[in-house]
C-alpha cells in the first residue's frame, strides 16, 4: 500500500518504546530499532483518513498551551492510550504548541501538533506512534496562494462548530475552526477541494472553484437519524417518517449469529414480539406485533422481501397422520430460506398509517425485508464469513433424584395408604401394628389397595441413578459460511452472495441445514432506463425428531418422555439394548404409568422437512421525467415442500404393540405478483415538496399439496409409504388472487410540517362474492418542532417530532374458500338403488370479509443533547373489528354455523425506543433500549357473546370472553394449603373433591359456599405485559464488545407437564420443587406445593392456578466479543479481519420450572396459546466466527 | 442500440395501457374450491341438478324430519303413546314432549327446525338456480322443479304444524346475516298451496324404473289437500283430493298387513313414501327402532321401556276380533303392547330397509271424506278403508258424530303413521283429547301447548327476530 511505498528509504527516528500508562515526563530518552524489525511493521498515516483504522478516528480530548511539542506529543500519546517513540532530539524544547480545548480525532490532532515541524506521525501495527520526515515536497514560498475564509455549523441546529478540522486534500495545510465556527485558509496552488471533518459528523469535501467564502453545515453521522428507511412502495428520510416503522441493520442482525432473521428481530424492536417458542432447529418462532388481533383467522405479520409480499405457506407443511392436531411438531420456518447475512435492513412497519399501504394485509403489521445490493463504482469487495459453535442445553429443570423420587414415592403411598384405611389406628378395621413407612410389611395388595403398596423398585433400591434428560440432550455444533461479492460499474451493480448452514440440534439426529444463493443485479440502460433482478434460492434440510409433544403422543415427545421416567430405572437391559420390550414401567415393580423410551422414540422415528423455495423479482424502472418515474414489476415465489415421516417397527409403544406408520407429503406453491408504480416527486415553492406513488398490482398464488401414508409396516427395511399398506391418501389444490390500486402521497411544509396520506383498495378472491374489494385509507400528520424558527435558541433537543396517525388495514389471513358454500355427500335411495345426492354442508358467505384494524398511533420522534441520546414514544389504540368467528346463526339460512365477520379486539399499548451514545470518543459506549407494552381485550364475540371455551392439549382451560385477553387460562384458583381439618371444615365445601390436610383449597369465586365448576376464573394468560431489550455496545480501539438483555414479565405459560411431573401423586418422573411440598402441619413446606398423595382425595390435580405459572424472565441473550486486526497483520492479504466469540442465551432468570418460558405448543392456535407439554429446549450456543473483507 | 433503447421505452410505456387491458376483469378474483365440491362450480348440468334433489329428498329422510324427529313430535306427542322417559338425553325429552314441557333448547326442537331449513335452503339452492342452466333434457328441469316445490311445502307443512308462526324463506341463501321473515302458519300454507299448483302441473302422474320413489302429481294434489284442510278450504281440498281419486293411478292394498315391510315397498296405495336401504351406507332407516321390542338392537330409549309404549286406551278403540288392523299389535315379553307395523328385523341398529309412508291412499280416502263433510260420500269412504280391515258396520250408524267417527278412523288406521297430533289440531280436539289422557295416566299437565317452542338457539341467533310461542 501507499503508506509502506512511501516508508522505504526514509531516515527512521529511532524508536522508543514505553509504556504511556506509566509514562514520566519524558526526558530524552530513545532506543535504537534494529534496522531488520522494519519491514515487519505496517504503517498507517495519520492522514489517511480513508484508511479503516478506528483508533486514527477516535476522538481524543487535549488542552494546552504553549507547551514543547515533545511534551504535547506524550500527552497525545497518554490520552490515546497508544505507546510513542522518537527521537525527542528533533524537536527543541522552543518549538511550542497550543491546542486549546481541542476534541479532535487523533490523526488530526497529531497532524496540528506536528503541523510545523516537517514530521508526520504514523502509527504501527504494534499500535506505537512513531515520526517521520514528511516525504511531500515543501511548497515553493513564491507559489500562488489563495485565502479562504468560512464558517462551519451544525446542519441541524444551526450552531457554530467549534474545532472542526479544515484542510486542503492532497495537502498539508489544514487549520481547526474558532469558537464561531470560523477559520481562515491559505490555499496553495493546485488546492481544489476542502474537506471538513469532525468526530460525530459528516465527512464534507467542497471543491474550492473560485469561491472564497464557505458556508458549510455538517450534519450528523447519526446513522438511525439520517437513514433513508424503506416503507412500502419506496423509501423515505426517516426525518420526515410520520407512522411508527421501527428499523434493524445488518451489523445488527448479524451481530447474533441465528438461523434465521426472527431471533435476530427478538428484544430488539418495541412493539415486536418475537418467542422462541422451541428450540428445535429450523422451527419457526412466533412474531407478534402489537399484540394478537385475531381470533380464528393468523396473527403473522406480512413480510415483504425486496418488494414482494411473501405467503408462509404454513398449511402446506401439513400434519402427521399419525398425531392428534394438538401434538403436531412445531410448524417449520417458511422464512429460513433467507440466509440473515443476505439481509440489509428489515423494517417493520407497525402502525396502521404506514401499514395501511398493504391493505387487506397489514393488519398484523409489515416486515419489510431489503437485501443486500452492490454499489455503483466501486471495486469488487469480496466478504467471507464463518462461524463455528457448541451448543449445550439451556435452562435444564431441576427434577428429583433417586433417592428423592423414593422419599416422595413412599410418601405418596404413605399418605394414602394412612388415609384411606389408617392402619396406625387400633380401633381402625385395617389397624396394622406392622406398619412402617419404608417397607411392605404388612401391607395388602389387591385392587385399589395397590396404591398402598410402595414399589419394589423403592423399598430395594438397587442404587439405580438414571438422569433421563442428560441421557437424550446432548452437544452440539453449528456451522455456517458464506461469501459474498458485489461493486459496480458507472452503469452496473452487482451483489452475489452463497452460504451454507449446518446445525445439529442438542437431541441426536435433528438437524437443519441450508444451501442459499442471492443475486441483485441492477443495470442503467441508459439515462432513463433502468434494469434490476433479484434472486434468491434456497435448499433446507430439516431433519426432525419428536420433541414437542407429551410421552404419550404418536409419536410420544422425546423430552416429556425422558422427563416422565423414574430415575430409579435404569435404561438399558444387560446386553445394552433399550429397555423397553416389556413395557418400561413393569420394570418399577409398582403401578407407575407407562411411558416411553426417549431413546428408542428418538431412534426409531424419523422425520424430514426439505424446503426448496425460489423468489425474487425482475424489476424495469423509466424516468418519464426528471421527478416522474414509471416502475414495472414482476416478482415470483416457488416453494416446495418434500416432508416424510417414518415410525418404525422396533417402538413399544408406551409398552404396548409397536405402531408403524409412514406418511409421505408434497406441496408446491406458486405466487406471482406483476406490480406497476408510477412515482412523482416535486418541490414548488420553497416551501412546499411532494412526494407521491400511485400503482397497481395483481397477485396470485397456486398451492398444490399432496399426502399418502402408510400402516402395517412387517418390518423397517423399507421405510417409505411403499413398505407398508397405504390406508389413506389426499390432493388439495387452492388458489387465491388479489388486485390492488394503491397510492400514497407525503408532503412537506417549511421543512417541518408533514402529511402523509395513503389509500389501498384490495380485490380478494378469499372475499365473499358481494364485498370483494376493500379500501384502506390512513393518514398521519408530524411536526418538526426543532425546525421552528423558535426553537433555534435552544441546543437541548435536536430532534423532537410529535406525530399522529390513523388508518384502517385488514387481515386476509382467513380460508381460501371460506366465503364458498361446500356441498356434502348425502345419498338417497330409489327403486331399492342407491344414488349419488348432495346437500350444501357449509353456507357460502357472499359477505365474509377481511377483519378490519383500526389503530390510532400517537408518537414523538427525539434527539437530545446533538444527538448523543435519540429514539421515539409511541402509544396505540387499535381496534379490531368484524373479527372472523365461527358463530351460530338461525337456521332459516339452512346451516347452524358459519364463518361470519363478528367479534371486536381491542390493543393498546405504549413503546419506547431509546438509543444512548453514553461514551464518544476513543472508547465509545452506547445502549440501545426498547420497551413496550400491550393489553389485549376481547371486546365483542359473536351475537350472544358466548364464551369460547376450546379444549386444548389436555381438555378445556382456555377461554376467550368478553372482558379478557384471547385464549386467557381458565380454571380454579389455588387459595392455599390446607393445615387442619378445622381449615376444611370452615371452608367453602368442594363438590369435587373430598380434601384432607396438605391439599389445595380453592378460591369460591362465587361465593355461594361450594367449590364447583361455576368457580372457574381466569388465571392469567400467555401476553405479556410488557417487554423490553438492551444492548449495550462498548469499542475501544480494535475492540468490540456487546451485551444483550431481553426480558419478558407478566406472562404465564399453562404448564401442562405439572399434570404428571408435579402432581403429587408420584406416579412419574418429577420437577425437584416437590422436595418443598406439605408433609405435615408442623412440617407446611414452603407454602407452594401440596403433600404428596398416590390417589389424591383433594383432587390437586384439576386445572387450576397451580399449573399456571409465572413466565417472566430476564435473559442475558447474547454476548459478543470481537477483535479487528490490526491492519499491519493483514495487509497483503484484506481489507479487514474481525474475529469474534459470542455466547448466545448465557444466562437466564425466571420463576419457570420448565424449561422454557416462550413455550408454546400450539403456536399456530391463537385460542389455545402457551401450553408447556414438552418442547424441543433452547441451547446455549458458543460461538467463534471470522468475517474478511478483501 | 438507441433503436432497441427507444423499443424498451415504448414497451414501458405500453406496460400501463396493457394493465388496462388485461386488468385482471373480476373473474380473476372469482375462484373456487378445485378439491371439494361447492356451490360455486356446481348447479351446471342436468345431472348435477339431479344429484342436488337427490340430495333434497335424502334430507327429509334424515333423523331429523322423518328419520326419527317427526315421529317424536307427531305421533308422541298424541294419546297413543305414552313414555316413561328418565332424566336425560333422548328419554327426558321424550319424557317432556308427552308431558307439553319440553324445553325451548331441546336438541330435538332444534335438529327438527335446523334440519327442515336445511333441506328448504337446498331446495332454495335448486330453484334459484335451475332457471340459469340450460338442461339437455327441458322436462327433466321441470320435474326437478315440481320435485322441489313439493319437498319444500312437505317440509314447510310439518315445520308450521309443528312450530305455528316460522320464517318463511324462499330464497337461496348466500350469507349468514339474513332477514328473518317471521309469518303466521297461514301465510305459510298460501305459500304452499301456491307452489302445490305449480308443482302438481309439473310433475308426471307416476314413475318407472330407476325413479320409483320421487315425488308425483298425486302426491302433490293429496299434500295440497292436506294444506287446504288444514288451512279450512274444505272445497279446494275437496278438489285436489278428488284429483288424486280420479287419477286411477291409486288403490288400497288388500289386505292391510302388506302395506308395510321391505317387500311390498311402493305399492299400489302408497303415494309418496320415504325411501330407505340398509347396507351400512347411511341410507337406512332408524324410526323402526322405536317400535321395536327388540332391546339388543333397538335405541333402548325410555328406561328399558319399549319406546313407543302403545297405550291401552288406543287398543280399546279396536274390534279385537274383526279389525285386522289389530293384528298389528303385538305384546313383549313383558305383556307390554308394541306396535309391530314397521318390523325390522335388521342387524344393525338404525340402519333398516323399512319405507316411512308419508301418504296414502286411504289418508287420500279419508281426506276426501272429511272435506266433502258428513254425507253418503264421506260415509261410503269412511267403510271403503273400514271394510278393507274386516269392518263391516256401516260408518254412518257408528255413535258420535261425523267429525269423531272420522278422527277414530284416522287414530285406528294410521297409528305409527306420524298422523294423530296433525289430526287432533287439525279437529280442534287437541285440548280436550289430551287433557283427558294426561288426566288418565295419573299426570295434569298446566296447559296443552298446541305448539312447538321456538329453538331457543334461533332466537338467541338472531335475537328480536323472532317471536317465541306461548310457553
Amino acid at each position: 500500500m501507499k503508506t509502506v511505498t512511501l516508508l522505504k528509504g526514509l531516515p527512521i527516528l529511532a524508536l522508543m518504546v514505553m509504556l504511556s500508562s506509566l509514562m514520566p515526563l519524558p526526558a530524552s530518552t530513545q532506543v535504537q530499532s534494529p534496522e531488520t524489525e522494519l519491514p515487519q511493521l505496517v504503517y498507517f498515516s495519520v492522514k489517511d483518513y480513508s484508511n479503516q483504522l478506528q483508533v486514527l478516528k477516535s476522538p481524543i480530548e487535549v488542552d494546552f498551551k504553549n507547551i514543547p511539542i515533545v511534551e504535547a506529543l506524550f500527552q497525545v500519546a497518554e490520552k490515546a492510550d497508544l505507546e510513542i517513540a522518537f527521537d525527542s532530539g528533533v524537536f527543541s524544547d522552543d518549538d511550542l504548541v497550543t491546542l486549546e480545548q481541542s476534541r479532535l480525532s487523533l490523526g488530526e490532532t497529531l497532524e496540528h501538533v506536528l503541523k510545523d515541524t516537517g514530521y508526520e506521525a504514523v502509527i504501527t501495527s504494534s499500535r506505537q506512534i512513531i515520526l517521520r520526515e514528511r516525504v511531500v515536497e515543501e511548497l515553493e514560498e513564491d507559489e500562488l496562494m489563495v485565502d479562504v475564509e468560512g464558517q462551519v455549523v451544525d446542519a441541524e441546529t444551526g450552531e457554530p462548530l467549534f474545532g472542526v478540522t479544515v484542510f486542503v486534500v492532497g495537502t498539508q495545510t489544514g487549520t481547526t475552526t474558532d469558537d464561531e465556527g470560523r477559520f481562515t485558509l491559505t490555499v496553495p496552488d493546485g488546492g481544489e477541494v476542502l474537506a471538513f471533518s469532525y468526530v460525530g459528523y459528516v465527512r464534507q469535501e467542497v471543491p474550492i472553484g473560485d469561491e472564497t467564502e464557505f458556508f458549510i453545515e455538517m450534519s450528523s453521522d447519526v446513522a438511525m437519524l439520517e437513514d433513508v428507511v424503506v416503507v412500502g412502495y419506496g423509501v423515505q428520510q426517516r426525518t420526515e417518517v410520520t407512522g411508527s416503522v421501527s428499523s434493524i441493520n445488518a451489523e445488527t442482525i448479524q451481530d447474533n449469529p441465528a438461523s434465521s432473521f426472527e431471533n435476530a428481530l427478538q428484544g430488539r424492536l418495541a412493539g415486536v414480539n418475537v418467542a422462541e417458542s422451541t428450540g428445535e432447529p429450523g422451527a419457526a418462532p412466533q412474531v407478534v406485533i402489537r399484540g394478537t388481533g385475531s381470533i380464528s383467522a393468523g396473527n403473522d405479520p406480512l413480510y415483504v422481501i425486496d418488494g414482494v409480499p411473501l405467503s408462509q405457506n404454513y398449511n402446506q407443511q401439513g400434519s402427521i397422520g399419525s398425531q392428534r392436531a394438538s401434538f403436531q411438531p412445531p410448524r417449520a420456518n417458511p422464512l429460513s430460506t433467507l440466509n440473515p447475512n443476505d439481509i440489509e435492513s428489515i423494517e417493520v412497519l407497525k402502525d396502521a398509517s404506514s401499514a395501511a399501504i398493504y391493505g387487506s394485509r397489514g393488519s398484523n403489521g409489515v416486515v419489510l425485508i431489503t437485501t443486500k445490493q452492490g454499489r455503483k463504482d466501486t471495486p469488487p469487495q469480496v466478504r467471507f464469513r464463518s462461524y463455528m459453535g457448541v451448543q449445550t442445553p439451556f435452562n435444564v429443570p431441576e427434577l428429583m433424584n433417586a433417592e428423592e423420587i423414593i422419599d416422595y414415592t413412599k410418601d405418596a403411598r404413605n399418605n394414602t395408604y394412612l388415609r384411606q384405611q389408617d392402619p396406625t389406628n387400633p380401633s381402625s378395621p385395617f389397624y396394622n401394628p406392622q406398619y412402617n413407612p419404608d417397607t411392605n410389611a404388612g401391607r395388602e395388595a389387591s385392587g385399589a389397595t395397590g396404591n398402598h403398596i410402595i414399589p419394589d423398585a423403592y423399598v430395594n433400591w438397587d442404587g439405580t441413578d438414571t438422569d433421563w434428560l442428560d441421557l437424550v440432550l446432548d452437544q452440539s455444533v453449528l456451522q455456517n459460511y458464506d461469501m459474498s461479492v458485489s461493486g459496480g460499474s458507472s452503469s452496473v451493480t452487482y451483489f452475489l452472495g452463497g452460504g451454507y448452514m449446518d446445525q445439529t440440534g442438542i437431541v441426536e439426529g435433528s438437524a437443519f441445514n441450508r444451501f442459499s444463493l442471492n443475486a441483485n443485479l441492477n443495470a442503467d440502460l441508459s439515462e432513463k432506463v433502468k434494469i434490476g433482478l433479484a434472486m434468491n434460492g434456497a435448499f433446507t434440510e430439516h431433519d426432525r425428531k419428536p420433541a414437542g409433544a407429551p410421552y404419550f403422543g404418536t409419536p410420544p415427545g422425546i423430552i416429556y418422555s425422558a422427563m416422565t421416567q423414574s430415575p430409579v430405572v435404569d435404561p438399558f437391559n444387560e446386553d445394552g439394548t433399550y429397555r423397553q420390550l416389556e413395557g418400561s414401567h413393569n420394570d418399577l415393580g409398582g403401578a407407575t404409568t407407562t411411558t416411553n423410551h426417549p431413546l428408542a422414540v428418538r431412534d426409531y422415528i424419523d422425520e424430514r422437512i426439505a424446503n426448496n423455495r425460489i423468489y425474487g423479482n425482475l424489476n424495469a424502472r423509466y424516468e418519464i421525467l426528471d421527478n416522474l418515474q414509471f416502475k414495472s414489476m414482476v416478482g415470483y415465489d416457488l416453494d416446495n415442500y418434500q416432508r416424510s415421516y417414518y415410525q418404525g417397527t422396533q417402538l413399544y409403544y408406551r409398552g404396548g404393540d409397536p405402531r408403524p406408520f409412514g406418511q409421505s407429503s408434497s406441496a408446491q406453491s406458486f405466487n406471482w405478483l406483476w406490480e406497476n408504480t408510477l412515482t412523482y416527486q416535486t418541490a414548488f415553492g420553497e416551501d412546499h415538496r411532494l412526494d407521491a406513488v400511485a400503482g397497481y398490482t395483481v397477485q396470485k398464488q397456486r398451492d398444490e399439496r399432496n399426502s399418502v401414508e402408510a400402516q402395517n409396516f412387517p418390518d423397517d427395511q423399507i421405510k417409505t409409504v411403499n413398505g407398508g399398506q397405504v390406508t389413506n391418501g389426499s390432493q388439495f389444490i387452492e388458489e387465491w388472487s388479489l388486485v390492488s390500486y394503491l397510492a400514497r402521497a407525503n408532503y412537506v411544509f417549511k421543512d417541518r410540517y408533514l402529511v402523509t396520506g395513503t389509500i389501498r383498495s384490495d380485490r380478494s378472491s378469499r372475499f365473499g362474492s358481494n364485498n370483494q374489494t376493500g379500501v384502506f385509507p390512513s393518514a398521519s400528520l408530524g411536526w418538526r418542532v426543532t425546525r421552528e424558527p423558535f426553537m433555534a435558541d435552544q441546543d437541548l433537543f435536536s430532534e423532537l417530532k410529535p406525530r399522529v396517525s390513523y388508518g384502517v388495514t385488514g387481515n386476509f389471513l382467513i380460508p381460501n374458500y371460506g366465503s364458498i358454500g361446500l356441498l356434502g355427500s348425502s345419498n338417497y335411495v330409489f327403486s331399492d338403488q342407491t344414488v349419488s345426492g348432495t346437500i350444501p354442508s357449509t353456507l357460502g358467505n357472499s359477505e365474509l370479509t377481511w377483519e378490519t384494524t383500526k389503530q390510532l398511533n400517537i408518537g414523538l420522534d427525539y434527539a437530545l443533547m446533538a444527538d448523543r441520546i435519540y429514539g421515539s414514544f409511541d402509544y396505540y389504540i387499535s381496534n379490531t373489528e368484524d373479527l372472523l368467528l365461527e358463530v351460530n346463526i338461525p337456521a332459516v339460512t339452512g346451516f347452524t354455523r358459519a364463518l361470519t365477520n363478528i367479534g371486536e379486539v381491542e390493543n393498546k399499548g405504549f413503546e419506547v425506543q431509546i438509543t444512548s451514545r453514553n461514551m464518544v470518543g476513543a472508547f465509545q459506549w452506547s445502549t440501545d433500549f426498547n420497551f413496550s407494552t400491550n393489553t389485549n381485550e376481547v371486546k365483542k364475540l359473536g351475537n350472544e357473546g358466548d364464551p369460547i371455551l376450546v379444549p386444548g392439549a389436555a381438555g378445556v382451560r382456555h377461554i376467550t370472553r368478553e372482558g379478557d385477553a384471547i385464549g386467557s387460562y381458565y380454571g380454579y384458583e389455588v387459595v392455599g394449603i390446607f393445615q387442619t381439618q378445622s381449615e376444611i371444615d370452615n371452608a367453602p365445601v368442594d363438590l369435587e373433591g373430598n380434601p384432607t390436610p396438605g391439599d389445595f383449597q380453592f378460591r369460591d369465586v362465587n361465593g355461594d359456599g361450594f367449590i364447583d365448576a361455576d368457580d372457574r376464573t381466569i388465571l392469567g394468560s400467555y401476553h405479556p405485559d410488557f417487554t423490553w431489550g438492551m444492548t449495550n455496545r462498548f469499542n475501544w480501539r480494535n475492540i468490540d464488545f456487546s451485551f444483550f438483555l431481553q426480558g419478558v414479565e407478566g406472562r404465564e405459560v399453562m404448564n401442562l407437564t405439572a399434570r404428571h411431573l408435579k402432581n403429587g401423586e408420584a406416579n412419574f418422573g418429577s420437577y425437584a420443587v416437590l422436595n418443598d411440598r406439605w408433609r405435615s402441619t408442623e412440617d407446611p413446606g414452603n407454602g407452594k406445593h401440596p403433600k404428596a398423595e398416590r390417589a389424591s382425595g383433594g383432587n390437586n390435580n384439576r386445572p387450576s392456578s397451580y399449573q399456571v405459572e409465572d413466565a417472566s424472565y430476564v435473559k442475558l441473550k447474547n454476548i459478543t466479543l470481537g477483535y479487528n486486526l490490526p491492519q499491519s497483520l493483514i495487509d497483503n492479504f484484506a481489507q479487514s479481519v474481525r474475529l469474534y466469540g459470542s455466547v448466545t442465551n448465557v444466562a437466564i432468570s425466571t420463576d419457570y420450572i420448565g424449561f422454557n418460558p416462550e413455550v408454546n405448543l400450539q403456536s399456530g392456535s391463537g385460542l389455545t396459546p402457551g401450553e408447556d407439554y414438552g418442547a424441543y429446549p433452547l441451547s446455549r450456543a458458543f460461538q467463534f466466527g471470522i468475517d474478511i473483507s478483501f | 442500440m438507441v433503436n432497441k433503447m427507444n423499443r424498451l421505452k415504448t414497451l414501458l410505456l405500453v406496460l400501463p395501457a396493457l394493465i388496462l387491458v388485461v386488468s385482471c376483469g373480476d373473474d380473476f378474483t372469482i375462484l373456487a374450491p378445485q378439491s371439494e365440491r361447492n356451490v360455486e362450480n356446481f348447479y351446471q348440468s342436468d345431472s348435477d341438478f339431479r344429484v342436488a334433489i337427490n340430495g333434497a329428498y335424502a334430507g327429509i329422510a334424515d333423523n331429523n324430519l322423518y328419520g326419527r324427529n317427526l315421529m317424536l313430535l307427531h305421533e308422541m306427542r298424541s294419546d297413543n303413546t305414552f313414555n316413561g322417559g328418565g332424566a336425560t338425553g333422548l328419554a327426558e325429552s321424550l319424557q317432556r314432549i308427552t308431558r307439553f314441557d319440553e324445553l325451548p333448547g331441546s336438541t330435538e326442537l332444534e335438529d327438527t327446525w335446523a334440519g327442515g331449513y336445511k333441506v328448504i335452503a337446498s331446495v332454495n339452492t335448486i330453484l334459484s338456480r335451475i332457471d340459469n342452466v340450460d338442461f339437455d333434457n327441458p322436462s327433466l328441469a321441470d320435474r326437478i322443479k315440481g320435485e322441489a316445490l313439493f319437498i319444500r311445502s312437505l317440509v314447510y307443512y310439518n315445520l308450521a304444524v309443528t312450530y305455528g308462526n316460522i320464517p318463511l324463506q324462499l330464497e337461496e341463501v348466500t350469507t349468514p346475516n339474513v332477514e328473518i321473515n317471521q309469518v303466521s302458519a297461514d301465510a305459510i300454507y298460501d305459500q304452499i298451496i301456491t307452489d302445490l299448483d305449480t308443482a302438481e302441473n309439473l310433475l308426471p302422474a307416476s314413475y318407472s324404473g330407476d325413479d320409483v320413489g320421487r315425488a308425483t302429481s298425486g302426491a302433490a294434489a293429496t299434500l295440497l289437500g292436506l294444506v287446504h284442510l288444514t288451512n279450512g278450504n274444505s272445497g279446494q281440498a275437496e278438489a285436489a283430493l278428488r284429483r288424486v281419486v280420479n287419477s286411477q293411478e291409486y288403490d288400497l292394498v288388500p289386505d292391510y298387513l302388506d302395506i308395510w315391510g321391505a317387500s311390498n315397498e311402493n305399492n299400489i296405495e302408497s303415494v309418496f313414501e320415504i325411501q330407505y336401504k340398509s347396507g351400512g351406507q347411511g341410507t337406512g332407516s332408524g324410526f323402526t327402532e322405536y317400535y321395536s321390542t327388540d332391546l339388543s338392537i333397538s335405541g333402548g330409549v325410555g328406561g328399558g321401556n319399549v319406546p313407543q309404549g302403545i297405550n291401552d286406551n288406543l287398543l280399546e278403540t279396536y274390534d279385537e276380533n274383526e279389525d285386522v288392523r289389530f293384528e298389528t299389535f303385538g305384546t313383549d315379553e313383558d305383556d307390554l303392547p308394541y306396535l309391530n307395523k314397521y318390523d325390522a328385523s335388521q342387524s344393525i341398529a338404525f340402519d333398516s330397509d323399512v319405507n316411512f309412508i308419508v301418504f296414502r291412499y286411504a289418508d287420500v280416502l279419508l281426506m276426501l271424506a272429511e272435506a266433502i263433510g258428513e254425507s253418503p260420500e264421506a260415509y261410503d269412504l269412511i267403510d271403503e278403508v273400514r271394510e278393507r280391515s274386516g269392518l263391516t258396520t256401516p260408518s254412518a250408524t257408528l255413535p258420535g258424530s261425523f267429525e269423531e267417527i272420522l278422527l277414530l278412523e284416522r287414530r285406528r288406521e294410521f297409528v305409527g303413521e306420524n298422523k294423530r297430533w296433525p289430526d287432533l289440531l287439525r279437529f280442534g280436539v287437541a285440548p280436550q283429547v289430551m287433557s283427558d289422557f294426561l288426566s288418565d295416566e295419573g299426570f295434569t299437565p298446566s296447559d296443552i301447548r298446541l305448539l312447538y317452542p321456538i329453538p331457543q338457539r334461533e332466537l338467541d341467533a338472531a335475537p328480536g327476530e323472532l317471536t317465541q310461542n306461548p310457553l
